[in-house]
Parts: C-alpha cells; structure tokens; sequence
C-alpha cells in the first residue's frame, strides 16, 4: 500500500486515519501556536517599548541628550594636531580654538583669546589667553599650553599643520600673552580659527603618556564636552565637562551622541520620528519630501564648496580664449544646479564662493548662450571642427558626471567633442599636473573647499603662474602681482586684500581659465524642538552643542 | 572518514588560495587612488611618495601578492585606508554583531521553515501547501534589501513597535551597565543578569533577523517539502503506519528526520549566504557588524577592508561546507 496525496489511500481502519488526520492537524495547531506565540511576543516587546520612550528617549533620566546621525564615522583620528578629516564634528565639541569666525559677518569671537592686536608690519601678533579657563584633566590654560599645542602641530607636520607655515616663532610673554612671530604677514586671527591644525590641548596630559595616545582615542581639552564613549566605526558618546569656562546656566545638553547612519532612508525615517535631533546628507528628493513633515525644519545654507573646471590655455583649441569664452557661455548653469545638485546650489560668481570675503558680487557671470558661443567660435578662426577636447574628474561623484553630460550635448553643437574621461583622483591628478600642458587634459573637474576661511586657498593654487594646483597653464603678470599684494595685505588690511582678490578674478574671468560652476549649499534636518543651530560655513557640518538646547 | 576530511581539507584550502588571488588582483585592477585615500587629496607630492612607500605600492605586484599572503598567514589583513587602524581587529570587534544575528537569523529561518515543509508536504495540493509554497516562493525571491527597508518602514515608521536600527537603544547604552564577557550581547547581558539589556538587544535583533532569516526560511520549507514527499512514499513509513505507530510520530519524528539531510546542508549553505546579505541589511539597520563594515569599504574603496571580510567569507563557506559534508556524512546510508 502506498498512500499518496497526504494520505487519502485505503484506510484500513478508520480510527486510525481518523487519528493520523488528528496528529497532522495536531502538527498544523503546533505551528499555528508557534507562530502566534512569536507575534504575541513581538507585539509584548513592542508595547514595552513603547512604555519605556514614554518616559525616556532624549530626556532620558532627567538627563537632556541630543543626538546627531552623521552619514560617516564621527571620527577616525583623535589627534587634534592630525586630523584632517570629518573629525572636527566631534573635535569642535570638546577641544576649543583661540579664536572662532564668523564668515557672514566677517567677525571673530574671541574663544580661547580676549583680545588680540598685530604689529604695523604685520609680522607680530599678540594674543591675551583667557584666565580661568579649565582642561578636561583640571590643569588651568596659560600661554605655555597655547605654545606647547601649536608647536606640537607644527612639528607633527601632518594633516593641515602647513596652514602655520608662516609662523617662524611662537613666544611666552607672561602667564596669559603669547606672541606670534611671523616669517611674512600672515591673517594669524584667520588661521587661528581654522578647523583644523589649531586645537589648545593639555600639556600636561599630552606629556604623561606616550605618542599615540590621543590617537587611540583618548582626549584632553577645554570644551564643553568630555569623551565618554567612543565606539570605532559606530558612535561618539561625550558628556558634559562640568567645569566649562561659560557654565551651565540655562538650557544645555547633558550629553551628546553623534553616531553614524549610513542609510539614507534610515536618517530620513529617524528624524522624521524625531528619535535623533539632527542630520545631513541626504539626497534631493528626501530633501524636498521633509520640508513637508512638520515634524522637523529643514534649513538650506550656503557652503564654502564649489566646483571649478579649469581649462588647459596652453592645448589647442583652447589656448584661443574666444573658444574658452565659448566654453564658459555654452554651460548650462542653471540645468545642473536644478538636475545634478537637486536644487542645492547657486551659479557661482568668480572662484570665491559667496560669503567669504574676496567674494565679488559684481564679477562677471558668464549665462548659458548658445548663440553667443557660437558666434564666439566662428570669430575664433578654429574651424568647425569636431574638436577633441578631454575632460577628466575623480569618478564615483554623480553631481560631476551629470554636470559633464550636460555640457557635453551644449558643446557638441558649437563644434566641441567633450571627450568624458573619469577616473582615480591620483591618476588624473598626475596627468593634471605634468610639466608638459599637451600631456594634460583639456578641462580639469574639482571640487575647492578652503582649509583656513582664506580666499587665498580659491585663488594663487589655481591661477597663479607657479601655482601648485595650475591645471591650466595659464600665466598672467598682471594677475599674479594682484594674488601677491592680495596676500601680502591679507594679514595687514582685509578690505584691501578683499578687492585685491576680486580684480584678480575679474582677469581670470575675462580670460576664461575655468568655467565657474556652482557654489554648493548643504542642506540640515532638525527636529521640531532643536534649537539654537547656526551653521557656519567656515566649519562645515559642524554643529556645537552647547549652543543648541531643546525647546520645552 | 579521516581521508574524507583531509580530502576535503585541502580542497578548501585551493578553493581560499582562488579567492585570494582574485580578491587581491581585482583590488589592483579596479581605478582605485589608495595613496590619495591615506594621505588625502591635499597632500604634497613627498607625502605621496612616503605612503607610497608606507604602502608597500611601490613594489612590483607578485612581490606586494607575496608579502599579502605572508602577513596573511601571520593574521595580519593591513590597515584601513579611511581609519588607519588594523583590519583584523576592526573586524574582530565586529564579528560577535554578526555572527549573532547570523545565528539568531539562521535558527528562526530553520524554526520556521521546517515545520512549514512538513505540513506543505503532507498537506500537498491543498490550501496549507498553496499559503506554503507562496511563503517560501516569496521569501526566497525577494530582495533582502527590499525585505530590510519594508519592515523597517512597516514597524518601525508606520507602526511604531520595534527600532529602526542599531543594537542598543540609546537610554540603555547611556544609563545601563553594557557587560562585557564574549562579546556577544544576547548571550553576555542574559549570563550577568542584566534583563533591560538582554530585552533591549532582543527587540533590536527582531527586524535585522527577519530580513536575514526570510531567505533561510523559504529554502528550508521548499527543501523539506520535496524531501518529504519522497519519503512520505517510502515502505518503511508505510510499515512504521502498520506497526500502529501513532501518525505524529511518524511524519514528524520517522519522516523529518529522513528528510533532515539535504535540508541540513540547506540550512548550513544558507549560513554563509545569510553572512552575504549582512552586508546590505546591516547597513539598513545600522547593525555595527561586518557587514555595515564591508558596505562602507566598499563606497569608500577601501580595498585592504574589501579583501579582509572577502576572504573571511570565503573561509566560512569553505568551513560550512565542509561541516555540512561532515554531518551528512555521519549518516550510515552515505557512502563516501
């Protein structure tokens, strides 16, 4: 006998069928009970979940946290001396600066420092460091601390330690003065409020352990916060230094939490529900669809970062500057600000992005006309073409590959094959940079962002004659004596140096050495509550918590 | 028995000699900027020079493969590109995340999925065996990733039951004491008594396990199922019937067990492709595993990572075989 089909074959005796039907409907019931046990269980755990963020969640225990998901690490080098990265989100929380800028409004407020005045030459800066400022060890801020961590920077060597090349000396004068002494006028108050490189740390804990000690995440600061926890690849924990300088009057965060989310849809859900306080990076549409939630703000600023296309002046075509010209009148500005950045960018004006100083709201902008470039090229005398010109970025960006294919279908009706090139930085950047300009490429894609809050860093690199970063061979005497009195005034009389840097790039438009694309803006999701956030552009995705509180 | 496993043994280890190879030239052979990655964007040509040297890239390939392995063998898989830090013990850090969820998932997909071939299969052609087949057809050719994102959407943004991700909720990892014995948290929070803990983890575990454990159960069900049937049909079931054994005992105990083999195999094969998968839906849930680990290495192109957790699941499917073999082989019908 050979039952087939769950059984249904002869039955012999049918108090047994009867049964065996029982056990494998017993079987189907064990499962079914299984099962339910399984959602009575989840649903018991979620209902206590939700008992439990009643009364806890970001008011945990009478304690107020905030909490920050970063896309990345908060944090991958402890040394503030080395850090080049996206540590300064945590860095900024818990070392503090002896100065801190302000770009909007081209001010500074005294941190670490009271006061401050420079010598008429420009060549001596003496900084009064504030009494009774405390590190995170209990030993007491002097001059000797400011002097030990800025040579300690400087004799590191790594990370962004060359933006105080300019120091030949740093001296104590008293307990609380500390002079610079410089090798050439340098903007010290500008340097010393960088986001990197310029961190106060105590030397005395620096001194009692070994090298790495810093780097195997430990610190020892004066800011708010203290490190409590650090867990690599996922969280930061810091928690409030009780003895900060400004106190704890008022409404302030207890403890901070900045961790890494990675997913974007996962960020986006989080701050929606309003388990997190804030974040950033997330693309276009996420963007568009939380300015609707009402449970969190949505804020759009401006950024120090934009986008150059340097063009190679010395290879034909382009070392006509009619064709250049052409080229710059055929990008479709507005297309890529709209398809390629979602919206989250302005046409930039010149190489200084808008909001640092040496901005030129009055520079020429180049629009997007066709008719104009080609007219532009028939004046040229370059032929019809096709002409090849080859364009290279650092592959993996989607705003740049888009921003290329779109210029792309302009070029190729005014004659001009763009030959789209991606690949690693350190590949195109070698051919970029060779001493023959018909090795290079035709344009160079980059992203520029600025190190210290310099125009400096937008300009002599790019567009000075022996300027480390002159993708585009060009050279300009008249150019080049604006960028070195530029410079040279920039630690002497700003406005000066300001206007310097705008004729600069009146010249470099005119002369179309780069197409200038976008100045890029960042956007911030904040819960409803969230208060206090100003971002600033000179310490990008950096957000102080000692300023920020939430909103009872 | 011995020869088997020596045989096998040493099959793996070509089988891992393969991968390393092929891990280790496509790192190579993909447009990556390794020296750009360590030193940054804005470092001078010297500093470029030296981490080229630090790196080891200015040796010839064969020589960089040689001096690979040689660190290989000593369990030094480099240092990250991004971090800095040791991969081997970045990943060791991560590895208990993983391999809990692994565990967990793997247990509820085999929990889940047995039963439901059983019942498919005695039940075939009807209405369990129909819900059945859709279930296990569904879970297995859905997308684990689609799967990660639905459920989050489900319970964690519509519903509101269970987290969104990570491992601890962030009251528990502020106010509770996080012990510390194997590294594995299910395990050390029950073991110290730390319940909040214990329960906590537990809530976090539901949504990354499903996800992972979806695929697991479909194959396990359509595995049993077809085994089932084959041997629902066999004499000695009949004769157990005959015997007056009750049915329960039969299908269940008599039946599931003859049919346990292939699914063993399944269930152990499922193992290593559940570690796969961690990749996507850790990053979804902000698992801290390898996982999460190997999908940032892999936007970032940071290769010694790439090639650290490759070889590391490479070498567990190696094992997993292996062991699925081993218990298939203790079974007396199998000749090897």
């Amino acid at each position: 006998m050979r039952p087939q089909k769950g059984l249904p074959g002869p039955a012999p005796d049918s108090s047994r069928e009867s049964g065996r039907r029982a056990s494998v409907r017993g079987g189907v019931a064990l499962s079914v009970v299984l099962v339910l046990v399984g959602l009575v269980f989840a649903l018991m755990m979620a209902a206590c979940g939700e008992e439990e963020k009643a009364d806890g969640g970001q008011q945990a225990q009478g304690k107020q946290v905030a909490i920050f998901a970063y896309t990345r690490e908060p944090i991958t080098e402890w040394d503030p001396a080395v850090e080049f990265a996206e540590g300064i989100i945590t860095l900024q929380n818990v070392y503090e600066c002896l100065l801190k800028y302000d770009p909007a409004a081209d001010e500074f407020t005294p941190v670490l420092a009271t006061e401050y005045e420079r010598s008429d030459d420009g060549l001596t800066w003496t900084f009064k460091i504030r009494k009774g400022v405390k590190f995170h060890d209990g030993t007491d801020l002097d001059a000797e601390a400011v002097k030990y961590s800025l040579d300690r920077t400087i004799k590191i060597g790594k990370g962004a330690a060359y933006i105080l090349d300019s120091v030949k000396e740093i001296a104590v004068v008293d307990p609380y003065t500390v002079e610079f002494r410089l090798k050439e006028p340098a903007p010290m108050d500008i340097i010393l409020a960088a986001v990197n490189a310029t961190y106060i740390l105590s030397p005395t804990a620096a001194k009692s352990h070994p090298d790495d000690w810093f780097t195997q995440g430990n610190e020892c600061g004066t800011g708010p916060y203290m490190l409590e926890d650090f867990q690599a690849g996922q969280q930061v924990i810091l928690t409030r230094f009780d003895d900060y300088w400004k106190g704890w009057e008022g409404n302030h965060f207890d403890k901070v939490i900045i961790k890494a989310v990675p997913e974007a849809a996962t960020k986006r859900q989080l701050i929606s529900k309003g388990d997190i306080d804030i974040t950033m990076e997330l693309p276009p549409e996420d963007i568009e669809a939380l300015k609707k939630d009402p449970n969190v703000n949505v804020m759009i600023e401006p950024s120090f970062q934009n986008l150059f296309l340097v063009i190679n002046t010395k290879k034909k075509p382009m070392d006509n500057v009619l064709v250049r010209q052409a080229m710059c009148y055929a990008y479709p500005y507005e297309d890529v600000i709209k398809y390629a950045l979602g919206g989250m960018g302005s046409q930039s004006r010149g190489s200084v992005p808008v909001g640092l100083w040496g901005h030129g709201d009055d520079i020429f902008q180049y629009t997007t006309d066709l008719a104009k470039a080609k007219e532009l090229m028939e004046q040229s005398g370059v032929g019809p073409g096709p002409h090849n010109v080859e364009f290279a970025y650092a592959s993996g960006d989607e705003a740049q590959r888009k921003s290329a294919e779109l210029w792309k279908a302009n070029l190729d009706q005014i004659g001009i094959n763009l030959q789209i090139r991606p690949g690693p930085w350190g590949t195109i950047w070698d051919r970029a940079t060779t001493a023959d300009a018909e090795d290079a490429q035709g344009v160079f894609s980059l992203y520029d962002w600025p190190d210290a809050c310099d125009p400096m860093a937008f300009v002599q690199p790019f567009f000075r004659s022996d300027g480390v970063l002159n993708f585009g061979y060009w050279s300009n005497p008249e150019a080049d004596k604006l960028m070195d009195e530029a410079r040279r005034q920039s630690g002497l009389d700003r406005k000066k140096a300001a206007e310097l840097y705008v004729e600069a790039q009146r010249i470099i438009v005119e002369e179309a050495v780069c197409v200038f694309t976008f100045d890029q803006q960042y956007a911030f999701v904040l819960a409803k509550d969230f208060k206090g956030y100003k971002p600033n552009p000179a310490y990008p995705h950096v957000v102080w918590f000692y300023d920020c509180y939430r909103e009872e | 028995m011995i020869a088997f496993v020596t045989r096998r043994l040493l099959l793996g280890f070509v089988v891992l000699f393969g991968v390393i190879v092929i891990t280790f030239v496509l790192t190579r052979v993909i447009p990556s900027d390794p020296v750009a990655q360590w030193v940054g964007e804005r470092a001078s040509a010297q500093q470029r020079a030296q981490a080229r040297r630090d790196l080891g890239l200015d040796k010839p390939l064969y020589v960089q493969f040689g001096r690979y392995v040689w660190q290989l063998l000593h369990g030094d898989l480099g240092y990250s590109l991004e971090t800095h830090r040791a991969v081997a013990s970045e990943m060791l850090d991560r590895l208990p995340s993983t391999i809990e969820l692994v565990l967990i998932a793997t247990l509820g997909s085999s929990l889940v999925g047995l039963p439901l071939g059983v019942i498919s299969a005695k039940r075939k052609d009807r209405w369990p065996d129909h819900v059945s087949r859709i279930l296990s057809v569904s879970c297995v050719s859905m997308p684990t990733f689609w799967i990660a994102l639905f459920l989050q959407l489900m319970f964690y943004s519509w519903l509101g039951w269970l987290p969104a991700g990570g491992q601890l909720s962030t009251e528990v990892q502020l106010f509770h004491e996080i012990p510390k014995v194997s590294g594995f948290l299910l395990f050390d929070s029950a073991v110290s008594g730390q319940f909040v803990v214990f329960w906590d983890a537990l809530k976090h575990l539901v949504l990354p396990s499903m996800a992972l454990g979806a695929w697991g159960v479909g194959m396990v069900a359509r595995m049993t199922r077809s085994a089932m049937l084959e041997i629902l049909n066999e004499d000695y079931m009949t004769a157990a019937r005959s015997y007056g054994l009750p049915e329960r005992v039969v299908s269940w105990v008599y039946g599931l067990k003859n049919s346990l083999g292939p699914t063993t195999t399944v269930v152990t094969l499922s193992i290593g492709y559940t570690l796969v998968n961690t990749f996507l839906v850790e990053a979804i849930f902000t698992w801290p595993g390898i996982g999460n680990y190997v999908a940032t290495a892999v936007t970032t192109l940071d290769y010694p990572v790439i090639m650290g957790v490759t070889i590391f699941s490479a070498a567990s499917y190696v094992v997993l075989n292996l062991i699925a073999d081993i218990i298939i082989a203790t079974d007396p019908r199998v000749r090897l």
